[in-house]
């Protein structure tokens, strides 16, 4: 992939970011990632979409486990709960079954996702919780210093596999999609533009909408998921792709070696508060 | 006037109808005005041919426990009935069947075992209840009329509620189990009288307020909803599943949300997260449950995140004894998390207090911005108790959040500043320029991570100190004396149902001439030092029973008190014997008075 580079002038860039106001959604607290880390990207991301959405900063809450990428809420100018390992989903399920109107977004690795938090992920799509859950997958565990995780390539060499990596990674496109979530997409770090727009359409989803961010760890992968390998085995979503056709999306995810980016699957159905709601009126509560 | 106190056991086979009688008569006799106190022992099995038994102890005014002894026994199937015959005491009643479906030898017949003393009502049940409907299914309910024409119980209270037990079952299943009823009652009557158990008139009650008959989960129910409860998140799990069943019918009738989750760490998670979202919110486990939910908690003492967990106990370790009570949780619910896990921990002694105790965690889960623990156990959350309600309302503050200021242009919210009383004014999700991020991480004023000494102990300091104003909480009892004031020989320490057979205990302790008192401890964290250590000064030996194996309430008052205690920790798989209290009692006096004597 070659990019044509274009000169960008700083005064010119700093005076028009500065004008998007999207800067008000950053936090003054310093981002305690390696320099080079795909998640700043993400940070980016999340801060240009709440702007263009024009979430007001005290209306969103974002939920995060523990990690690397759970590190994230204290980077954004917006409510944040950084709670245990591997409870994002049940934690923004009860935050959002408390207060509809707030605009809940978890934030998680694959550690996180995956392993210790893996039995959640499937109630929280069912449900059809009003969230958006950005899973931050770099394929390690990176905040305790580099141990093979669930989505760990074969054969890569961590602290815990130094004999390599036996077991196969999980794909958690086809977990979620076969868990009934209602909007599940895909994106990559190294691409800020689309993700930037993936983030905006995954928060604008009425329902459980799911988002994979690939990212490689600069510091701890050196191999595997490194920004060379990523860019080079990601590929787009064909153009005709449909994303209402449930076994097309599942056909896609099934490529893990050349990972689709772009919108999966999106389906609307009632959601968790509707359900309640649903609950309510039957019981005759509205009165 | 004679006051009332009668105990009646019913015991039969899983399918005698053995509970829906005891449920009857419950019902009927606070119907007619008076107090129960029940609790039902059946088998883990949903079907089978188990041991059911239903005590009931009706009196004029509420009791705390059931008595050590019956007045009345009725075996509807005396293979199960034979081992309480001697529960029954000197001239009270056995009923049982005269005429067995099949012969059976002399000692598996109930008349083989009344004792000597007891007073023998053999008569044919099963042949009485074909005779009035046809059929023999209706043998509980011509018992019930035995006894009820037996004491002198008017009929028409318990019309009424075998009226309302059957209504779904159409008129004519009501009409035969009435008349099963009515042929029962008609033989009672008109047999010998039971001499010395009879209901005497009932009290003109004073208060105006509102009677009702609730189990204490029931009872935990009403306290949360009388408290405005707005979302509740559980998992299955006996035997505190009936708080969630009941609440899913009672929330959305008031416009709050339940859901039922995963698995119990989800619960508490989606409870922590509803209560930083601001609402009042709940979950209800039993102990396997609290050891999952166990990192969550250490998690909403160090975000100091309102929420209470209802934890009815029952016999342990692991999945132990699910239908069996027991109170070893204490020390999980005590210490149960990573770091130290300041929370409170309240355990009501009986079912009003169930519901008190459901209330008020609300309001200090939101004053101490805390998790509240309110320990129940099977004993408990399965007994039946004629409650009070006060007829003022709900006596629950609504909004126990202390008040938050407007931010000023340009000022950081200070999600955790140091304040005298230890709790910081709160902002919620949606309060305008309060965006802060709460951590699991030790964190300083404004909830960044920190982990220095100097913050570590000043939040410490701060998780600890604010908790102190709990003891003295308006309105909740956190401990109380009964019995003798002043100087005794023996003062009995109690916490959770244990209490009552405490309190059982010392009335005939002082009966019989021995001077003790007895203290009920409610709050168990924060731990009422002051309190409890009056009382010991007043006692010269202090007995703790409990029923537990190593003595946890015992450990707990000895370890913060550095001062002997007499363990009486015992897991006899039921309520704690009162004759066992009661013999310690008898001893430690005999002990106290002969080391007075030397």
């Amino acid at each position: 992939m070659s990019i044509p580079i274009q000169p960008v002038y700083v005064d010119v860039k700093l005076r028009e970011v500065q004008e998007s106001g999207r800067l008000d959604y950053r936090s003054r607290s310093l981002p305690t990632w390696c320099p080079g880390c795909g998640y700043f990207s993400i940070v980016e991301g999340l801060t240009h979409a709440c702007n263009e959405m024009g979430i007001p900063k005290e209306q969103a809450v974002v939920v995060s486990g523990i990690g690397c990428s759970s590190r994230f809420p204290f980077f954004v100018n917006l409510y944040g709960f950084h709670t245990l390992h591997g409870r994002v989903l049940p934690v923004a399920t009860g935050i959002k079954t408390a207060n509809d109107r707030l605009t809940v977004i978890g934030v998680g690795g694959d550690g996180d996702g995956f392993a210790i938090g893996g039995g959640h992920i499937s109630h929280a799509a069912k449900r059809n919780v009003d969230i958006t859950y950005l899973l931050f997958d770099n394929g390690i565990y990176g905040l305790t210093k580099g141990q093979t995780s669930p989505t760990s390539a074969v054969g890569l060499r961590t602290t815990t596999t130094p004999f390599e990596n036996p077991e196969r990674p999980l794909n958690p496109l086809m977990m979620l999609l076969s868990y009934g979530a209602s909007w599940v997409g895909q994106a990559y770090a190294g691409n800020p533009d689309h993700l930037r727009e993936m983030i905006t359409q995954a928060l604008a989803h009425r329902g459980f909408s799911y988002l994979h961010i690939l990212s490689p760890c600069v510091t701890f992968d050196k191999t595997s998921k490194t920004y060379t390998n990523l860019g080079l085995s990601v590929r787009d979503l064909p153009e005709n792709h449909d994303s209402s056709d449930l076994m097309a999306a599942m056909h896609q995810a099934q490529d893990q070696e050349h990972p689709a980016l772009g919108l999966f699957y999106q389906q609307f159905r009632p959601t968790l508060g509707d359900t309640f709601e649903q609950v309510i009126a039957k019981a005759g509560g509205n009165n | 006037m004679n006051a009332t106190d009668i105990q009646i056991a019913i015991c039969g086979s899983a399918g005698d109808g053995t509970i829906a009688a005891g449920d009857i008569l419950r019902n009927a006799v606070a119907a007619a005005g008076y107090r129960v106190i029940c609790f039902d022992v059946y088998p883990p099995e949903i079907r089978g041919f188990g041991k059911c038994i239903s005590r009931l102890r009706i009196t004029t005014e509420q009791s705390y426990s059931l008595k050590r002894q019956s007045d009345v026994l009725i075996s509807l199937d005396d293979s199960h009935a034979i081992p309480h015959a001697g529960e029954v005491r000197d001239n009270g009643a056995v009923i049982f069947e005269s005429q067995p479906i099949s012969p059976c030898a002399e000692g598996e017949h109930m008349s083989a075992h009344v004792l000597p003393g007891q007073i023998p009502y053999g008569f044919p049940i099963r042949e009485m209840a074909q005779k009035a409907t046809g059929g023999a299914r209706s043998r509980n309910l011509v018992v019930l009329g035995f006894i009820a024409g037996l004491l002198g119980l008017a009929p028409t209270s318990f019309q009424k509620i075998i009226e309302k037990k059957f209504a779904k079952q159409g008129a004519n299943v009501t009409a035969k189990n009435y008349a099963g009823f009515k042929a029962g009652y008609d033989a009672g009557a008109a047999t010998f009288k039971l001499d010395d158990a009879t209901f005497g008139p009932l009290a003109k009650s004073g208060d105006s307020g509102k009677v009702v008959m609730l189990s204490g989960n029931a009872a935990v129910v009403q306290g949360c909803m009388d408290a405005e409860l707005n979302t509740f998140f559980g998992y299955p799990i006996t035997p505190a599943t009936t708080i969630m069943e009941r609440l899913a019918s009672e929330m959305p009738k008031r416009g709050r949300r339940l859901l039922q989750t995963e698995d119990e760490i989800s619960a508490i998670a989606a409870t922590i997260g509803a209560g930083f979202a601001g609402s009042r919110s709940a979950t209800a486990t039993s102990g396997p449950g609290l050891a999952l939910m166990a990192e969550m908690l250490g998690l909403a003492t160090i975000t100091e995140t309102p929420c209470v967990i209802f934890v009815s106990q029952r016999g342990g370790p692991s999945t132990g004894m699910p239908t069996k009570t027991e109170q070893s949780d204490l020390n999980a619910a005590l210490y149960g998390s990573p770091g130290d896990s300041q929370r409170i921990v309240i355990a009501p002694t009986n079912v009003e207090g169930c519901y008190r105790c459901a209330g008020k965690a609300f309001e200090m889960a939101e004053r101490y911005q805390t998790p509240v623990i309110v320990l129940l156990d099977l004993y408990l959350s399965n007994r039946y108790e004629t409650v009070t309600l006060t007829a003022s309302g709900p006596p629950f503050v609504l909004d126990a959040n202390k008040p938050l200021r407007r931010m000023e242009p340009g000022e950081a919210y200070q999600r955790y500043a140091l304040t005298a009383d230890g709790v910081s004014p709160r902002a919620v999700p949606g309060d305008v320029g309060c965006m802060h991020v709460i951590t699991g991480l030790e964190h300083n004023e404004l909830g960044r991570p920190n982990d220095s000494a100097e913050m570590h102990t000043a939040m410490s300091n701060k998780r600890h100190d604010k908790l102190q104003a709990a003891l003295e909480h308006p309105d909740f009892t956190v401990t109380k004396r009964f019995g003798a004031q002043g100087r005794v020989k023996v003062g009995i320490l109690a916490w959770g149902s244990t209490f009552g057979e405490c309190l059982e205990a010392m009335f005939m302790a002082q009966a019989e001439g021995i001077s003790c008192a007895a203290m009920k401890v409610v709050m168990l964290s924060p731990f009422p030092t002051k309190a409890i250590s009056a009382f010991m000064d007043d006692c010269d030996a202090v007995l703790v029973p409990e029923v537990n194996y190593e003595g946890q309430f015992a450990q707990l008052v000895q370890g913060t008190l550095a001062r002997p205690v007499v363990r009486l920790s015992r897991v006899p798989s039921s309520p704690m014997p009162v004759e066992l209290i009661l013999g310690e009692i008898r001893r430690l006096a005999g002990v106290a008075a002969a080391s007075a004597a030397s």
